[in-house]
């Protein structure tokens, strides 16, 4: 609470806030905002208004114009924040899972336990880390239209559950599947950070007394891992965790840009700037199709940022630094 | 500190044949058909072929014997000669650069090599001056104000930030072209009477004396330039502002005001040095981070080196290339920091003593 409290003391928080909950509130009554067009089988697809290629300029039609291909520029940016939302959330969450298990076993059962998975960490630590996305990215979309691929289209079907709520038991949908590739190649990449810093919460919680007293009472070691020391440990980590939000949202756009992430036309900011790539020469009279979606990509990580900046103030002062940029 | 360096050097070997095992591991992900067909120049059309091929090199082996083959190399059966081997340089054909993944590499680096010293001179300089005059005033105005300004730096993306540029500074005034050299200086550095000893075209132009090519391979240069050093500077501005701020609380700080001295030369003698042990390493793995190649930023100003051949690689799903791209780069990464961490002995200390 004394947390809540100071966030909303302090004016760029609130700013923060108020820019985040403006978001939430537009990926809630996107259908109301944006209404998608009547016979339309995937609302994420951006309707399109013909097919030439020339960008139009925002019109009555089209208020925010229209881009490459005649994708509504205004439909995608309001369905691209549920689609930012889904996405960051999702890989926030697994990451930080991910990185939990791996610090906290490390951390607590020491030894050759820590040393051999604290050794994996600085391997996947020695990649670059966009490069590192964009590598495995490429790896996985030559194998996804592999059925036989079994392990990946199991992780790519619980990825998929948890994003778009796809029924596990339907084949997964293609459109979804370039998305979900990109979100595992961060994933896999994107744990380390938790990883170490849990461990180290648990080294530092494992020497207070009360996790002696457990073990000398007899608990066993989930319990005492579970009860005793996660909770201590944990906490300030997934708050901070949280907010790096908008630096996968950030990661994702950038893979989208390239043209690795979601597919063309898909209701998602970085694949509808990657349009912006084919009109460079003529961007200042086409330059609706990189503002608007840019400004609410920049407004969307200046939000987590702000509210991430004064949560590090607050919760711990170490952290000072880290945060959402490429 | 000798002890530190060996300890550092034995890890060093372990820790790349680590990633190596890494990158293997991703290529593994996929068949024995897919690998035939990634490495082959050709797909062959005759039916089976693809089954020789695979037989040929050993691509339905057992992994750990893959592995091995990948490593060092495997024997040819008909010519008798040793092919492959990632240890003897051979990252494999790269379909995209139409040519061996470690030729290619070589071709592209001076390219980013090039963007990387240009763009690290303002983005560290700057970027500690602006933190610097922060820390000093601290909480005042001057120091709200870029802190504001390095937030919203900071939460500008590359690809927003070089189209914008890119839009105003290209499309609207045309003053700085993509790309690396005009269509006419290329013509020159590609003539017979253009030496090239380094490739990097804003020094062999020096070299060469000729001043017009200088001048329109560092106006190429500004806009990724910039762009690459904005997104820095609020960085090091943050980072440099809390050393100093940290620094200028310190006891002999206070001793050093006590004594009388002037506050100018407390800042430069006494603070400045301290507050800047922590930043030279991040400068320095920033600067790695440049020549592992700036993916965005070569895309977006179509900057031909290792970062936009990458991106294109990628795009075309040539694995090859793009592991043989990210081999390249763990392995600088890895170098770096190992020198980071043995100057950062030399500079700090501290760290020499433990």
């Amino acid at each position: 609470m004394a947390v809540a409290k100071k966030l909303l003391k302090n004016p760029t928080s609130m700013l923060g806030i108020i820019l985040l909950l403006g978001f939430i509130l537009v990926a809630i009554f996107a259908p109301n905002i944006a209404p998608p067009p009547a016979k339309t089988r995937d609302v994420y697809m951006i309707p399109r208004d013909g097919f030439a290629t020339e960008p139009k300029a925002p019109s009555p039609k089209h208020i925010w114009g229209t881009t490459e291909g005649q994708y509504d520029i205004y439909y995608g940016v309001v369905w691209g924040t549920r689609t930012a939302f889904r996405i960051g959330v999702v890989i926030t969450l697994i990451t930080l899972i991910l990185g939990l298990a791996i610090g906290s076993l490390a951390g607590f059962y020491g030894g050759w336990v820590d040393e051999v998975l604290m050794r994996i960490t600085e391997v996947f630590l020695a990649f670059p880390f966009l490069l590192a996305a964009i590598t495995l990215t490429s790896v996985l979309q030559t194998l996804y239209g592999r059925s036989e691929a079994s392990a990946m289209q199991f992780i790519a079907k619980i990825l998929a559950l948890l994003t778009f709520g796809h029924n596990p038991t339907q084949d997964l949908n293609p459109l979804q599947m370039q998305i979900l590739t990109g979100m595992i190649a961060i994933i896999v990449f994107g744990w380390m950070t938790y990883a170490r810093v849990i461990r180290g919460n648990i080294l530092a919680v494992k020497e207070f007394e009360y996790s002696l007293a457990a073990k000398v009472i007899g608990a066993r070691d989930m319990r005492i891992l579970f009860r005793h020391l996660l909770p201590n440990a944990v906490f300030p980590v997934m708050v901070l965790a949280s907010m790096d939000i908008g630096a996968y949202v950030l990661t994702f756009a950038a893979l989208s840009f390239l043209g690795l992430g979601a597919q063309r036309g898909y209701a998602d900011w970085g694949q509808m700037i990657s349009f912006a790539r084919n009109w460079i020469p003529s961007l200042s009279e086409h330059w609706y199709i990189v503002v608007y979606p840019s400004v609410v990509i920049v407004l969307f990580v200046l939000a987590w940022n702000l509210v991430g900046d004064a949560l590090r103030d607050i919760l711990d002062p170490r952290m000072r630094g880290r945060g959402a940029g490429l | 500190m000798v002890a530190f360096i060996i300890r550092r050097l034995l890890i060093l070997p372990l820790l790349i044949i680590a990633v190596t095992m890494l990158i293997f591991a991703m290529l593994s992900l996929l068949t024995p058909y897919e690998r035939a067909a990634l490495y082959v120049a050709d797909i062959p059309k005759a039916r089976g072929s693809l089954d020789a091929l695979i037989k040929k090199y050993g691509l339905d082996a057992p992994i750990p014997v893959q592995y091995w083959n990948w490593m060092v190399g495997r024997k040819n059966l008909d010519s008798g000669k040793i092919e492959g081997g990632i240890l003897r340089g051979n990252l494999g054909f790269s379909k995209t650069g139409k040519g061996q993944v470690s030729e290619v590499i070589a071709r592209r680096l001076p390219a980013t090599v090039e963007l990387a010293i240009w763009a690290a001179i303002p983005m560290i300089g700057i970027g500690i001056w602006l933190g610097v005059v922060s820390a000093i005033n601290h909480n005042k105005l001057l120091d709200q104000i870029l802190r504001v300004f390095s937030i919203i730096g900071w939460s500008i993306p590359v690809f927003v930030f070089g189209l914008l540029v890119m839009m105003i500074f290209y499309a609207k005034l045309g003053w700085f072209p993509p790309g690396r050299l005009s269509d006419w200086a290329s013509q020159v550095v590609q003539g017979e009477s253009f030496h090239h000893y380094t490739y990097m075209y804003t020094i062999d132009s020096l070299l060469n004396l000729r001043l017009d090519v200088f001048v329109d391979a560092l106006i190429h240069l500004v806009l990724p330039v910039t762009t690459l050093a904005y997104l820095n500077w609020a960085y090091m501005l943050r980072l440099t502002r809390s050393s100093m701020l940290d620094t200028l609380s310190q006891d002999y700080m206070t001793t050093a005001r006590s004594k009388g001295l002037e506050e100018r030369v407390i800042i430069r003698r006494h603070a400045l040095p301290n507050a800047l042990i922590p930043i030279v390493t991040v400068g320095a793995l920033m600067l790695i981070g440049l020549l592992n190649g700036v993916v965005i930023t070569e895309t977006i100003f179509n900057f031909p080196g290792l970062g936009s051949f990458l991106a294109q690689a990628a795009l075309s799903l040539d694995v090859v290339s793009v592991l043989g791209i990210a081999l390249y780069s763990c392995i600088v990464l890895i170098f770096g920091n190992l020198v980071v961490d043995i100057l950062y002995g030399f500079i700090d200390p501290r760290v020499r003593i433990q």
